[in-house]
């Protein structure tokens, strides 16, 4: 017993196991799955959001400093801009006065006063100037005004000494040639300045566009990377869990192993996924085996009555030789203590097919030789079929390659139908039970005959269900079809019926043919 | 001498016949023993018997057949069914289609002997060498 | 070579009717005088019988291995008067424990509902409505007590062989079709019938035994011998087997008894969950 059990833990890592001790080492299984689980380095969806959220704040941050900081360079220039204007008026107005003076001889101190001003204003903002303008234009600038000046003063020299006629003629003359030029130059330097000023500032704004520009083309694109891992992220996890529902549902009670880098919310649900499937699996172990107890009890019934046959046949016996054991010869006692001893004999076959049968055993997949293992079933319900008067016929095709699965489970699949049938015919009806290769290649069927009642064609889609019976109270637990479908998925088959009202039902159980060990219990867990 | 009671013992368990045949010819009856019901049944049709003792459960027919095969050939014959399968409704059907007795195996010789006895009496033909161990 | 177990939702009908058949058929008439006799017989005074009968246990009443005991006593006599042939029988609960033996025709009259009302509620004038409720509570009574008594459903009507209600039909009709029902040969006695009344004496005198130490043991008879199964925990398992082989090995007939007991899964299905 010991040592059986230590052979299948190391068995189950291939097998299907629906017992107890195959449950075991579920539980172990899921153990190191949690430990697994949890030992991933700890990252959560909360984690990444709030991660990226603050990405995105950080560089909308900076796009804002960035645009403050241009905008005011923008405003800067444009004060700039109006400076250098006025700056402009003041040396245009100068030399209109320059020339108001030539021309009538007025306006010389109005032309000085705006040069005045001109040079306050090109002095009030010169390290600016010198910026823009390099300090070769600006000592030019600055000359060339100091120059206009001079020229103007030296003029209203002039003006106040009129007396002297002729020298002062020309010696306007002379000055007038060079303010016209120093007024020219000056015209030209301040134009020049101020197109240099405009290029700057349209260059500014449109560097701000720019930015505006690839900021939000940047903001975009890290919305969009954004989105996707944590879409990824989720979807692909969410994915990985329905395939794993799938699974579950489909009786594959293996435990999630960690699959994923980072321990995050759905750690938490592996690990509570994980605790279900255990606890799913030891209710269907209990239930597949509380059902196979019930057909025990269903087949005891057959075995008690058939027992009484060599039974009576001891007692008889027994009771002859107890009666006429004087009379007797010895070979007449002989031969009636043979009879007992072979009687014996009989009762134990009787009921060790049952016993067998009833064992709890760990689960076991191995190959199997299906006709063999279909004779021993319809002998577990032959009595069966006696109490009810019915005949079955067993009719195998032969030669047909093994299936690997769990003798004990797919035999008691075999029953629940045969019992099914038992149900269904009326006394002294057939059964048939045929084995043979099913219609899709690599597969073999195993079908179940009866010409009973049939399944009216509204509950066909109902019979597998758990607890869907249309037998009494106390008969049927509706159990049957649904453990029994459970434990042919598990084995990768199937199970199909047909049926017609009145005519009969066949239940067809189909199975892979294995050429390895059927992979009953391991799907691809982790990816 | 008064004429012997005719028995009849049908069981497709050998070794019922084979003990049953001394058991109750030591009663003073005369006995047949058949495993074949179908045999049994021929025989019946031949001759007919006072008591007939069938099991129930047979491969080929049924022991309610052959019950309803004797009372119609002979309603005064006594039929006493024995079997290993015995439940109410069993017991029931047997009665009404007019057996005499109904036995459930396992059961011992005297408990047979005392079936027939009493069966032999309401026939009329009580058997004298009753026989107590 | 019959015998007649009448059940009734009305006592006095199904006295009325088994007085009728049994006059009718000259048998033997058996109803709850029988108590008396129970009582001298067992020390157990007639009303806590009648009680056993009528009563489901409860925390304030009587107890559950009370109502047992009690019962094991009436079913013991009751079948012990079944074993002398040709009885009718009444208002002994009957018809459950005696439900795998052919020859007990197993009847179940349903009185009809003023009859049953004023019974139920004598001296008051109940409206319909009322009425059926009052009705309707009854049946549910009898229900629970007999699924507690003998896990059997009294007015589940597949466990008797004729159901007759008296709404539909007189009570002399009644009477004729129950007499006529009796001469049918499939209730006729016979050796296997017998036996399984036999059997049924032997397990119910085991359980006069038995019930008073251990009120869940589950006793079944073969001949001579005798299968009680209980449960219990490992370690008692060898002395109470003991005990009980020697409480029953008493009963004269008795030569075999074989005890089955079987682990208290319960307790130990709670005790592994904690
Ligand atoms: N061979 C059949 N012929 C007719 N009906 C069938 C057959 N097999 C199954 N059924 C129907 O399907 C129902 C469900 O069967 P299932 O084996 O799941 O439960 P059950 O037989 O009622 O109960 P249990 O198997 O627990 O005794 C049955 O109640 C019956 O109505
Ligand atoms: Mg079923």
């Amino acid at each position: 017993m010991r040592e059986s059990e230590k052979k299948d833990a190391v068995d189950s890592e291939g097998a299907a196991p629906v017992t107890l001790e195959g449950h075991y080492e579920r539980i172990k299984a899921a153990e190191s799955a949690k430990k697994g689980l949890l030992a991933r380095p700890r990252y959560t969806f909360r984690m990444q959001l709030y991660l990226s959220f603050l990405l995105v704040f950080l560089f909308a941050a900076a796009t804002g400093a960035i645009l403050i900081f241009v905008s005011h360079e923008v405003e800067k220039k444009q004060r700039f801009l109006e400076i250098v204007n006025d700056y402009m008026l003041e040396v245009q107005q100068a030399r209109r006065y320059e020339k108001n003076f030539f021309l009538y001889g007025t306006n010389l101190s109005d032309a000085l006063e705006n040069v005045y001003g001109a040079k306050t204003i090109y002095a009030g903002d010169e390290d600016e100037l010198i910026r823009i303008l390099g300090q070769v234009r600006h000592s030019q600038i600055t000359k060339n005004l100091e120059r206009y000046e001079t020229l103007l003063k030296v003029l209203a020299e002039l003006e106040r000494g009129r007396a002297d006629n002729i020298s002062y003629r020309e010696k306007i003359k002379e000055i007038e040639v060079e303010l016209r030029e120093q007024g020219q130059k000056m015209v030209s330097y301040g134009q020049e300045l101020m197109k240099k000023e405009k290029e700057s500032l349209s260059e500014t704004i449109l560097r701000s566009r720019t930015i505006h520009v690839y900021a939000l083309a940047f903001l975009l694109a890290l919305l969009l990377v954004n989105a996707y891992l944590l879409g990824r992220r989720i979807l692909g996890t969410i994915n990985r869990f329905s395939l794993y529902a799938q699974r579950i549902a489909s009786g594959n009670f293996t435990p999630i192993t960690p699959a994923r880098r980072f321990r995050d919310e759905f750690t938490d649900l592996a690990i509570g996924i994980n605790q279900m499937i255990l606890q799913l699996e030891s209710r269907e172990a209990v239930l597949v085996q509380s059902h196979k107890m019930r057909a025990v009890g269903t087949l005891t019934a057959g075995v008690a009555h058939e027992l009484n046959n060599p039974l009576n046949n001891i007692t008889l016996t027994a009771h002859m030789l107890l009666e006429d054991y004087k009379r007797l010869s010895d070979e007449e006692r002989i031969d009636m203590l043979k009879d007992v001893v072979g009687e014996a004999g009989r009762s134990k076959a009787i009921i060790s097919n049952l016993l067998d049968f009833a064992r709890e055993s760990t689960s076991h997949v191995e190959p199997l030789d299906l006709e063999k293992m279909l004779k021993e079933t319809v002998s577990l319900a032959s009595n069966q079929l006696k109490l009810s008067g019915m005949k079955i016929e067993l009719q195998s095709t032969g030669y047909l390659p093994r299936v690997h699965g769990d003798s004990q489970q797919l035999r008691q699949v075999f029953l629940n139908l045969i019992l099914n049938a038992i149900d269904a015919s009326k006394k002294g009806g057939k059964i048939q039970v045929l084995l043979m290769p099913a219609d899709d290649p690599g597969y073999i069927a195993v079908k179940v005959v009866d010409f009973g009642t049939g399944i009216p064609e509204h509950i066909l889609g109902n019979i597998f269900d758990p607890f869907f019976t249309t037998k009494p109270k106390g008969k049927g637990t509706g159990l049957g079809l649904s453990v029994s479908q459970g434990i042919v998925a598990k084995h990768g088959g199937r199970i199909r019926v047909t049926s017609k009202e009145a005519e009969g039902t066949t239940f067809s159980v189909i199975l892979p043919v294995t050429t390895i060990p059927a992979d009953i219990s391991r799907s691809p867990t982790s990816s | 001498m008064d004429k012997k009671v005719i028995v009849l013992i049908l069981d497709d368990e050998p070794i019922v016949g084979k003990r049953l045949k001394p058991a109750v010819e030591r009663m003073g009856c005369e006995v047949e023993v058949f495993e074949d019901p179908r045999e049994a049944l021929q025989r019946i049709d031949e001759k007919t018997f006072d008591i007939v003792v069938t099991d129930i459960r047979m491969d080929e027919i049924d022991g309610i057949e052959v019950l309803e095969r004797v009372k119609k050939k002979s309603p005064r014959t006594k039929v006493i069914m024995i079997t290993g399968y015995a439940m109410m409704a069993l017991a029931r059907e047997a009665m009404e289609k007019g057996a005499y007795d109904f036995i459930a195996k396992p059961f011992t010789p005297e408990e047979l002997r005392k079936a027939i006895a009493k069966a032999a009496e309401a026939l009329g033909t009580p058997l004298q060498n009753s026989v107590t161990q | 070579m019959t015998i007649i177990a009448i059940s009734s939702d009305s006592y006095r009908m199904g006295r009325e009717i088994g007085e009728k058949i049994s006059k009718r058929l000259g048998y033997r008439y058996l109803d709850r005088e029988i108590l008396k006799e129970i009582s001298a017989g067992s020390g157990i005074s007639e009303g806590k019988l009648l009680k056993a009968l009528e009563k489901t246990p409860s925390a304030l009443g009587m107890s559950a291995r009370d109502q047992a005991v009690y019962l094991a006593h009436i079913e013991k006599k009751v079948i012990g008067e079944f074993l002398k042939d040709n009885v009718v029988c009444h208002g002994l609960a009957a018809h459950l424990y005696v439900l795998g033996v052919s020859h007990v025709l197993k009847v179940r009259v349903l009185s009809n509902p003023e009859v049953l009302g004023k019974e139920l509620a004598p001296g008051k004038d109940l409206s319909g409505d009322a009425m059926e409720k009052l009705i309707g509570r009854n049946e549910n009574a009898r229900k629970r007590w007999s699924l507690k008594a003998f896990s059997l459903d009294e007015t589940d009507p597949s466990n008797y062989d004729m159901v007759i209600s008296l709404n539909k039909i007189e009570i002399n009709e009644a009477v004729k079709s129950i007499a006529e029902a009796v001469g049918y040969k499939k209730f006729k006695a016979m050796s296997y019938s017998l036996k399984c009344l036999k059997d049924e004496e032997t397990a119910a005198e085991a359980r006069t035994i038995l019930f008073p130490r251990f009120p869940d043991a589950q006793v079944r008879a073969n001949g001579p011998t005798v299968v009680v199964i209980t449960k219990g925990m490992k370690r008692e398992k060898q002395k109470k087997a003991l005990i009980i082989k020697e409480m029953v090995g008493k009963i004269p007939g008795v030569n075999f008894v074989e005890v089955h007991i079987v682990n208290d899964i319960l307790r130990q299905a709670a005790e592994s969950l904690r």
